[in-house]
């Protein structure tokens, strides 16, 4: 029966195939942009070397200040983070707390050759809570950093950039006027990846100014590694009311009274960072509505096109339903027949879409447009362009189908539609 | 008025020639009233498709007052058409989304007048065939005599001296074929219009002046 | 004939509907990413207001975040002068100042004030006197920052033409007052207006400019985030290094960034620009498609229209006149999916829903929508018109 269907379909589609052509392109096309917006965000925010644990991480990426006439937002300072973050260490259902600084630009003057690289200071429990891919020697621990001792982990194209690319562990890097013996060089992290991509990592205390310790708002992020991925509310309904304890203690009451801030998914810290206005408590709602409206937007056209062209497939027929309807064939099989043939011409187009997806992955990876992105197809996108697919044939072969299924009989044997 | 000499048709498909007519004279007079008879597939309706110019002969030559046709190109043969010819069809074949008015006014259209003009023209031939209550409706709302009819109105709108008429009454019961019968003899009686006219029905051909016999694309008598 | 195209048209509008929605939508992204490149390029012909090839700029990180709001001391104030000392000292150094926000940058300040009860929205930028000479400004009345300014007892501020225009409107606003002093503020006033200064770059609309002296000596004194520093042309790469290390030398605890202005305004360039680029091609394969849907649909259309089309042949329709009815019959069509757009487009003029987008703008991407759907329908009807054109009145009317 089904095969029937098939054979029937696929003969159909033959026939016209400028019809088949048109809808196949409109259908890949429209994927193909899906798809690589998909990978992109899948690129950014799902679990990856080395955040490999993101499912079960938040991190504390913004810090609203506010009072009665003023507000001020950046990123949490040590201060804050020091005090009131990293007591959450106690709690059960946190595994461990790292603190590291935004990706900052420091200049490098070699064999008078400027060099611009992205450099962030951590605590050595950053290499517990991110898990990144060592190529040559290892990371700093807890202890260099208490003892300010000034070591760098640094990545490949850092390497290439300094050292020609030969092994660099034990050798002395210079960056920002401060000398650093490397400690380990690691794999490029993507960079955007932004909680964790850097070119070289230093230890937080070899800072050369000592006034962050001071600072309730600053440029540092907190990284907190929870035991498993259901412990995320309770940690994040947690650091609400740690909040509410630190407001209590701000230092200028009269200024600043309030504080808004939220433990935050990578999702939802992006969110955060996109959606400015009032500071929310929820972002990541939002921006999930604002792309799901931006998806939707997109695809009214691809779709009111494929209607329009389904359409014609059937009129076109017309009479062929006519003499089907005239010898015995129901209204049930034959919007049936069609609905089979719309969901082979979709899949068809969905796969071309997927080859064309990962063509122009490859050719984006390759480009270097975004630095050591590396877009991927998995299994998850796949598995959206399926849904996104049949979506598609299936609302667009809806409407085609109620108006096949009302073609009247003997109209249609005498070529008219309507 | 209209002369054939030695016309031939033939329809090639893939391997297959089919000769639909061959080797026919015929001449017809200003004023004549013409049937042409025979079987299916004897050709008849592609005779008329010839004298009507709507179709070239395979061989020989078709000649208007004189002129041989393939001497026309588009546009002049769309002029003779346009100024010398009226159709009328089994089917009708009238635009379902034009009312009645407007489909008569589709000759009018390609020549110069203005929108009053041909408005009026059409009118005047609506009601020269009796749906003068009827034109601002659609063909779907009429009967099938009166949609052959407006046919009708619209191959006269351009007063063309000949009409071709395809089975005209084919789709028709006895008595509506009878009143269109009767408006093309009115026709031919009054305005001196010459009607040539394909036909299954013997009692039609009867009233005509002349029938023209076909058998297997070949003339008979 | 054009009545006749008309009730052609109209009496065939259910069936013509998807087209025209599908044109009228097609209209609305046209009209989107066309109005987003004119905007900008609109904004590109008008003049910066400041000169930036072969200026630097520095960002100056004294180990504390909050410079720009209060943070820092008087003692690094003094650090900062005395850096600036330094940098004038250089031969390949023409001027240099310290600012609050650099050209180009995302980052910037913004303030509202209410004069005359009108609310006004003023982008602001704290400067040392050495600004206008390192960024090339040039006055239009009154004069600039000098040193002695700091000892004044009011705040002197320079403003440009456009925040003049819109406070003091045509009169001469050199020596008026800004705004009222609130409580512990001192009072500003206007001392020099210059050309429009557009801090964001030639790809954004004019707005509000207003410059504030920032002294560096004082109790109320603390450094800037930023230096400018314009090198003589000419000056290589390398020079960068020997900048570094003499500020270095100066402030061995505070970091130092240097970036030519040409670098950050390429910068700024890709963050505006990739929107648009991304739009633009994805638009592009989205009315492709429209216009192989076009031609799909207009095909099929004519294919059932044969036997009208036959009969019209009989009736007298040359070729050319087929071909015509075709065309303008989707025109007509087309213009209807224009119209409905351009109804739904109107709205934004109407209702001012979008400020920054001038009248000349709205219009000229309004236009350009309109001539893009139109060629693509011409384009798109040409083959199917062809074909319908070719009919052979015999077989068409064969039919049954």
């Amino acid at each position: 029966m089904i095969r029937n269907y098939l054979k029937v379909a696929l003969k159909v589609l033959g026939r016209r195939k400028f019809f088949t052509f048109i809808s196949l392109f409109g259908i890949s096309v429209t994927l193909l942009v899906l798809l690589l917006a998909t990978a992109l965000l899948d690129h950014v925010f799902a679990a990856q070397t080395p955040e490999i644990h993101a499912n079960r991480m938040l991190g504390i990426y913004r810090l609203t200040m506010k009072g009665p006439e003023n507000i001020q937002n950046s990123q949490p300072g040590y201060a804050f983070l020091d005090r009131f973050v990293r007591p959450m260490t106690k709690l059960p259902s946190v595994e461990r707390i790292a603190l590291v600084t935004e990706a900052q630009d420091v200049v490098s003057f070699l064999n008078g050759r400027k060099i611009q690289s992205l450099m962030r200071r951590a605590d050595g429990d950053l290499w517990r809570v991110l898990s990144f891919d060592f190529v040559e020697g290892g990371p700093f621990t807890v202890a260099d950093n208490e003892n300010g001792r000034m070591v760098a982990v640094i990545s490949e194209t850092t390497r290439e950039r300094f050292f020609d690319g030969r092994p660099a562990v034990g050798k002395t890097i210079e960056v920002d006027g401060q000398r650093f013996r490397v400690a380990g060089v690691v794999r490029d992290v993507p960079i955007l990846r932004y909680s964790s991509s850097a070119d070289l990592w230093v230890p937080i205390t070899t800072a050369k100014s000592s006034a962050y310790k001071q600072e309730w708002l600053g440029h540092f992020t907190a990284l907190i590694l929870a035991r498993s991925h259901a412990d995320l509310p309770q940690i994040k309904a947690e650091f609400q009311s740690i909040l509410r304890g630190a407001e209590k203690q701000l230092p200028d009451p009269k200024t600043f009274k309030f504080l808004v801030a939220g433990a935050d998914t990578l999702f939802e810290g992006a969110a955060r960072m996109f959606l400015p206005g009032e500071a929310v408590v929820n972002p990541g709602g939002r921006l999930r509505a604002v792309l799901l409206a931006l998806m939707i937007g997109f695809m009214l056209l691809p779709t009111i096109n494929l209607v329009n062209i389904n359409l014609s497939r059937i009129l076109d027929r017309a009479s062929e339903i006519g003499v089907r309807r005239a010898f015995g064939a129901s209204s049930r099989t034959l919007v049936g027949q069609f609905l089979v043939e719309n969901l082979v011409l979709t899949l068809i187009g969905a796969a071309i879409g997927l080859v064309l997806t990962a063509f122009v992955l490859h050719a984006f990876n390759a480009s270097g447009l975004i630095e050591h992105a590396s877009l991927q197809l998995n299994f998850r996108i796949f598995l959206y362009g399926l849904a996104i697919a049949a979506f598609f044939g299936i609302f667009s072969g809806v409407y085609p189908a109620w108006r096949m299924s009302k073609l009247h009989p003997v109209r249609a044997l005498r070529g008219r539609s309507i | 008025m209209i002369n054939l000499q030695q016309v031939s048709k033939l329809y090639r498909t893939d391997r297959v020639e089919t000769t639909a007519l061959d080797n026919i004279n015929l001449e017809i007079g200003k004023g004549e009233f013409i049937s042409v008879m025979g079987p299916s597939g004897c050709g008849k309706s592609t005779l008329l498709n010839l004298i009507g110019l709507l179709d070239e002969p395979s061989r020989g030559k078709v000649a208007l007052d004189g002129k041989s046709i393939d001497r026309y190109g588009d546009r002049a043969l769309a002029q003779v058409r346009n100024e010398r010819l009226g159709f009328i069809f089994q089917q009708f074949h009238l635009v379902s989304d034009l009312s009645v008015a407007d489909n008569v006014e589709i000759p009018l259209l390609y020549r110069k007048m203005s929108n009053k003009e041909r408005r009026k023209a059409a009118l005047a031939a609506l009601d020269r065939v009796g749906l003068s209550s009827r034109t601002h409706h659609f063909p779907t709302q009429l009967s099938g005599g009166q949609q052959q009819r407006v046919a009708i109105a619209r191959a006269i709108v351009g007063r063309p001296g000949i009409l071709l008429a395809d089975e005209p009454t084919g789709n028709l019961d006895s008595q509506m074929g009878d009143e269109i019968m009767g408006i093309l003899e009115d026709l031919n009686a009054n305005e001196k219009t010459t009607i040539v006219m394909v036909t299954h029905d013997p009692r039609m051909a009867e009233k005509t002046h002349r029938i023209v016999r076909l058998f297997d694309g070949r003339q008979v008598q | 004939m054009t009545r006749h195209l008309f009730k052609l048209v109209w009496n065939r509008k259910r069936s013509n509907a998807l087209m025209i929605l599908e044109i009228c939508v097609s209209f609305l992204v046209v009209f989107g990413v066309a109005t987003l490149g004119l905007f900008f390029l609109d904004n590109y012909q008008q003049p910066l207001g400041f000169e930036w090839k072969n200026v630097w700029s520095v960002r100056v990180d004294i180990g504390q975040s909050g410079a720009n709001l209060g943070g820092g001391a008087p003692e690094q104030a003094a650090i900062f002068a005395r850096l600036l000392k330094e940098i004038r000292s250089f031969g390949a150094v023409e001027a240099a100042a310290g600012t609050a926000v650099i050209p180009f940058d995302q980052g910037g300040m913004t303030g509202s004030w209410t004069i005359d009860g009108k609310d006004v929205q003023v982008d602001f930028a704290e400067v040392t006197p050495g600004f206008a000479e390192a960024m090339g400004l040039k006055m239009v009345a009154g004069r600039w920052f000098q040193e002695a300014d700091s000892a004044l007892s009011w705040d002197p501020i320079v403003i440009d033409r456009d925040l003049a225009r819109e406070v003091y409107g045509s009169g001469d606003a050199v020596g008026k007052p800004f705004g009222k002093a609130e409580a512990k503020e001192r009072q500003r006033r206007v001392i020099g207006v210059v050309s429009d200064f557009r801090k964001t770059g030639e790809l954004m609309p004019n707005g509000n400019f207003m410059f504030v002296l920032k002294g560096m000596d004082g109790p109320e004194a603390r450094p800037l985030r930023n230096l400018l520093v314009r090198v003589r042309p000419g000056t290589p790469a390398e020079f960068e290094e020997t900048l570094v290390k003499r500020m270095q030398a100066v402030a061995p605890e505070w970091s130092f960034e240097v970036r030519p202005l040409s670098q950050v305004r390429a910068t700024s360039y890709h963050f505006f620009l990739t929107p648009l680029i991304v739009a633009g091609t994805v638009s592009s394969f989205l009315l492709l498609m429209v216009g192989l849907g076009l031609i799909g649909v207009l095909w099929q259309n004519l294919l059932q229209r044969t036997r009208e089309i036959g009969l019209r042949r009989a009736a007298g329709a040359s070729r050319t006149a087929v071909h015509r009815l075709v065309l303008l019959e989707q025109l007509v069509v087309t213009s209807l999916g224009v119209l409905l757009g351009a109804l739904l487009v109107v709205q934004i003029p109407v209702l001012d829903l979008i400020g920054v987008l001038s009248n000349r703008v709205f219009a000229s991407g309004l236009v350009f929508a309109m001539v893009t759907m139109y060629l693509i329908s011409f384009v798109c009807t040409l083959y199917p018109s062809t074909l319908a054109a070719r009919v052979q009145p015999a077989e068409a009317l064969r039919y049954e």
